[in-house]
């Protein structure tokens, strides 16, 4: 008989079960709070993960499609100064960029002298001209006939049409319009309604802008005075004073003009009604109204004065067929004048404008036009440095895996060569990149900026990780299958080769693709080695110069096209497809041929 | 089950010695695991080696087909001689001799691949078979011998880790006997089976004697009385005592030995 037993009546140590005692109470709490900063952790990394992937898709929208302009225009044999039986070096060299250009400075006749004439060829990419080329060279018997050949518009067209200067407002209008010309070309524009008060309020709202930049300037006039001041009643000689002192009356001056200027903005802006004067800093106001567009220099409530962008049928009379259009940014902010909307829209409304799927980024490979250039080089780049480390890194790293696993004796050297496997990869990437510098190119020749260069780099860096997922994978192989290898006579290599290596395989693989995933997104070392270079050109083998995505996509960053930053984030998103589906792979091997022991 | 005292009487009569032992030693680095062994080992006869837990009986049996080589602080010293060779001889490959002297492990160890594969291997490795044919009759041969053949005659595509614990450890069993050993090595091949497994793997080994000689590692008492005609009792390195199993459970000139029998020390 123990005492608990003896004594039943006795209070028992632990209270009842059911009423829980303050020390189990605060437990609970403490293992809450735990699981909440748990929940709380993750939810957080799980939003910074859908931020990054969400903004880096909605940018890589802008580079999935392209704009296509399918004006018709006649390969005329005069101008391209070749006939069909020219030879084929000939037609290629023909000046169709020319040709393009005459075609759409045609179109608009308003676009007359250089800056204009540079404008309207602006609109459509320089390599629309080779496309077009060579179109021709294939197909000769298009010489002297009217074609319509999709022309690949500029990255500024592109972006335009992406909306990425704003948007094109259509303000609903009551009025009708009333447009006289006069001798200067100036256009006197006149509504029925007030249809242009909303637009003037927008307009005058930026005077109060002007207005607070007035009084800034007018304070530190103000701070001037109070020094001038201070230093006038601080001057030795009467002269020193006086000088002074005309320098604050100078200054005070000045801050009077600028509040008496800002104050007069103020009641303007203030006013309901009155004029404005439009320039670069302000929305732009746009008519289309008699087959063209017109642009507001002035507004007033009703009205105001404007310029014709493109053809207009003069005069306009009581007309309830027109639309006011309005920009959501000011024409010194975009890249795209008021003159090129008008342009554009024009064609738009003419059907002349595709979007379609942008192939081209799969198809290509680099270009110093962000409408023209593609992931092809890259990704073929990447693919062929992947080979070589690889075949280097595979091979070398199981070996070495095996040899130290299997056959190394362990001694003071082994270890040694052990702890500095684990230390390799902690080494920084770049160092490996002067590494491959120094080395590979200096001491051995290999070409700069080829995948082979690259491979190399990425074998060492890739080494480390292979070789220890590799030896953690043979270790995992229980002694037992090789005692029983070597119990009915096989050799150690036999035992290595036909029932270690086997069974690790998917360990090694495991790691061989993790590490493999790690070189494929490595920038920094292929930087030191030249692969950073520009290359238009596909590499054709492991020996020609390349560049692979993630040096790409830092170069497409760096430019300030939007369209390069498109294209680079929609690159970062192939990039991101291939590190998954290689994670993916990773894990499916690990789940269907891991075995437990 | 077995009448030990008439198969020994029988047995050790014709039979020769397979292996002579003579001051053997065995070093763990500092530890001296083995300590002046001599014991001459008789062919077709059952060997058992008995002792408390540590005692050295598993290292012992590992230095006769030099499977301790693969432990690299393992020294041994000593003669040992299986038929008249000496197994340490510089010029003596430890796989030509592990083919000679095969070896079955305490836990089960299959490798993961078919039954046919696991029997297979070892014949393949050391070339004895010429065609698929050969070998098809030597993992038939291997399998009966190891009484498996009837169990998985229909199935020897499946995996060997399919099997149940003590046909895998059979299986095993048949691995070992299928490169032709003459010597058969079984550290506590029973000990991670069950009853009915362990009388199956009892019978076999009684099977198994008119072939081979087998030298036994067990913690069991009764299973060494049940299968050896001889029995060694070892304890702390030194090897106590070695005689006809039934002079030892029945008549031990040790103290030690009877202690250990009769459950006083172990």
């Amino acid at each position: 008989m123990t005492d608990a037993a003896a004594q039943p009546s006795a209070a028992p140590a632990h209270g009842s079960l059911a009423g829980a005692s303050n020390r189990l109470r605060q437990r609970r709490r403490a293992q809450t709070r735990l699981k909440a900063y748990g929940i709380a952790a993750i939810a957080f990394a799980l939003l910074a993960l859908a931020t990054l992937v969400g903004s880096v898709v909605v940018k890589a929208t802008g580079a999935l499609t392209n704009t296509h302009f399918t004006y018709e225009m006649t390969l005329s044999t005069e101008a391209l100064g070749v006939t069909p039986e020219s030879p084929p070096e000939e037609i290629l060299r023909a000046p169709y960029g020319d040709l393009i250009d005459e075609a759409l400075e045609a179109r608009f006749p308003l676009a007359t002298g250089r800056t204009a004439r540079r404008e309207v060829d602006a609109l459509v990419s320089n390599g629309a001209q080779f496309q077009l080329a060579q179109h021709v060279v294939e197909n000769p018997e298009l010489l002297g006939q009217s074609v319509t050949y999709p022309l690949i518009a500029s990255d500024r067209t592109d972006y335009y049409f992406q909306g990425g200067y704003g948007d094109l407002l259509t303000p609903e209008v009551a009025g009708r319009l009333t447009v006289t010309g006069s001798e200067d070309g100036t256009l006197d524009i006149r509504s029925s309604e007030e249809d242009f008060a909303e637009a003037l309020q927008t307009v005058k709202q930026s005077l109060y802008g002007d207005a607070d930049r007035l009084r800034e300037q007018a304070a530190r006039q103000q701070n001037a005075v109070r020094v001038y001041g201070e230093r006038a009643a601080a001057a030795e000689t009467e002269e020193a004073r006086e000088a002074q002192l005309e320098r604050q009356a100078q200054a005070e001056a000045k801050r009077d003009d600028l509040l008496a200027e800002a104050e007069a903005l103020e009641e303007r802006a203030a006013a309901d009604a009155g004029t404005e004067p439009l320039d670069a800093e302000n929305i732009s106001l746009l008519i289309e109204a008699g087959g063209g567009w017109i642009k507001m220099t002035e507004v007033n409530r009703s009205g105001g004065e404007g310029v014709a962008l493109t053809e207009v049928d003069l005069p306009i009379e009581t007309s309830a067929d027109w639309r006011f259009r309005t920009t959501t940014l000011p024409e010194g902010s975009r890249r795209v004048s008021d003159r090129q909307i008008a342009w554009l829209e024009t064609l738009k409304a003419e059907g002349a404008v595709e979007r379609d799927f942008n192939t081209r980024f799969f198809t290509a490979a680099d270009s110093r036009a962000p409408e023209l250039a593609g992931i092809r080089g890259a990704l073929v780049g990447s693919f062929w440095t992947m080979m070589v480390t690889f075949a280097l890194a595979f091979p070398i790293g199981v070996l070495a895996a095996i040899y130290l696993e299997e056959f190394a004796p362990k001694n003071r050297f082994t270890n040694f060569i052990e702890v500095n496997i684990n230390n390799l990869a902690a080494v920084p990437s770049i160092v490996y990149g002067l590494l491959g510098l120094a080395v590979f190119i200096n001491v051995f020749g290999v070409p700069r900026s080829a995948p082979l260069a690259g491979g190399l780099v990425l074998t060492l860096m890739t080494l480390p990780t292979i070789i220890i997922a590799a030896r953690a994978a043979i270790k995992a192989v229980p002694p037992s299958i090789r005692e029983a290898a070597l119990g009915v006579g096989a050799s150690k290599m036999q035992a290595s080769f036909h029932h270690v290596l086997p069974l690790a395989m998917p360990g090694i693989l495991t790691g061989t693709i993790i590490g493999m995933a790690q070189a494929l997104g490595e920038t920094a070392p292929l930087i030191m080695i030249g692969m950073v270079a520009f290359i238009v050109e596909t590499p054709s083998g492991i020996t020609d110069s390349a560049t692979v995505l993630p040096v790409q996509i830092f170069r497409w960053y760096d430019f300030p096209e939007p369209g390069f930053e498109a294209r680079a984030a929609a690159a970062i998103c192939v990039l991101l497809t291939f590190l998954i589906a290689m994670n993916a792979l990773a894990i499916f091997l690990r789940k269907r041929f891991e075995r437990r022991w | 089950m077995y009448d030990t005292s008439k198969t020994a009487d029988s047995a050790t009569e014709q039979m020769s010695t397979k292996f002579h032992c003579a001051d053997v030693q065995v070093f763990y680095g500092e530890t001296h695991a083995i300590k002046d062994v001599n014991v001459d080992i008789q062919d077709k006869t059952v060997t058992a080696f008995i002792g408390p837990s540590g005692c050295g009986k598993s290292t012992f049996l590992r230095c006769l087909n030099r499977m301790n080589d693969t432990i690299d602080v393992a020294r041994v010293q000593g003669t040992i001689l299986l038929d008249g060779e000496d197994v340490y001889d510089a010029r003596v490959d430890p796989v030509q001799l592990r083919a000679k002297v095969g070896m079955v492990f305490q836990k089960p160890n299959p490798f993961p691949k078919s039954i046919y594969e696991n029997v297979a291997y070892g014949p393949k490795i050391h070339g004895m078979a010429r065609n698929k044919a050969d070998l098809d009759v030597i993992v038939e041969r291997a399998l009966r011998r190891a009484a498996l053949w009837d169990e998985v005659k229909d199935r020897l595509d499946a995996s060997g880790t399919g099997l149940s614990g003590g046909q895998q450890q059979r299986l095993c069993i048949a691995r070992a006997v299928a490169t032709e050993p003459e010597v058969l090595l079984m550290d506590e091949p029973a000990s991670a089976l069950d009853p009915i497994a362990t009388s199956q793997i009892e019978e076999l080994i009684d099977e198994l004697r008119q072939n081979y000689a087998v030298v036994i590692v067990t913690h069991s008492m009764q299973q060494a009385a049940r299968v050896s005609q001889k029995t060694a009792f070892f304890h702390l390195g030194n090897l106590v005592e070695y005689d006809d199993t039934s002079k030892i459970f029945t008549n031990p000139e040790d103290p030690r030995t009877e202690s250990y029998i009769t459950g006083r020390i172990g």
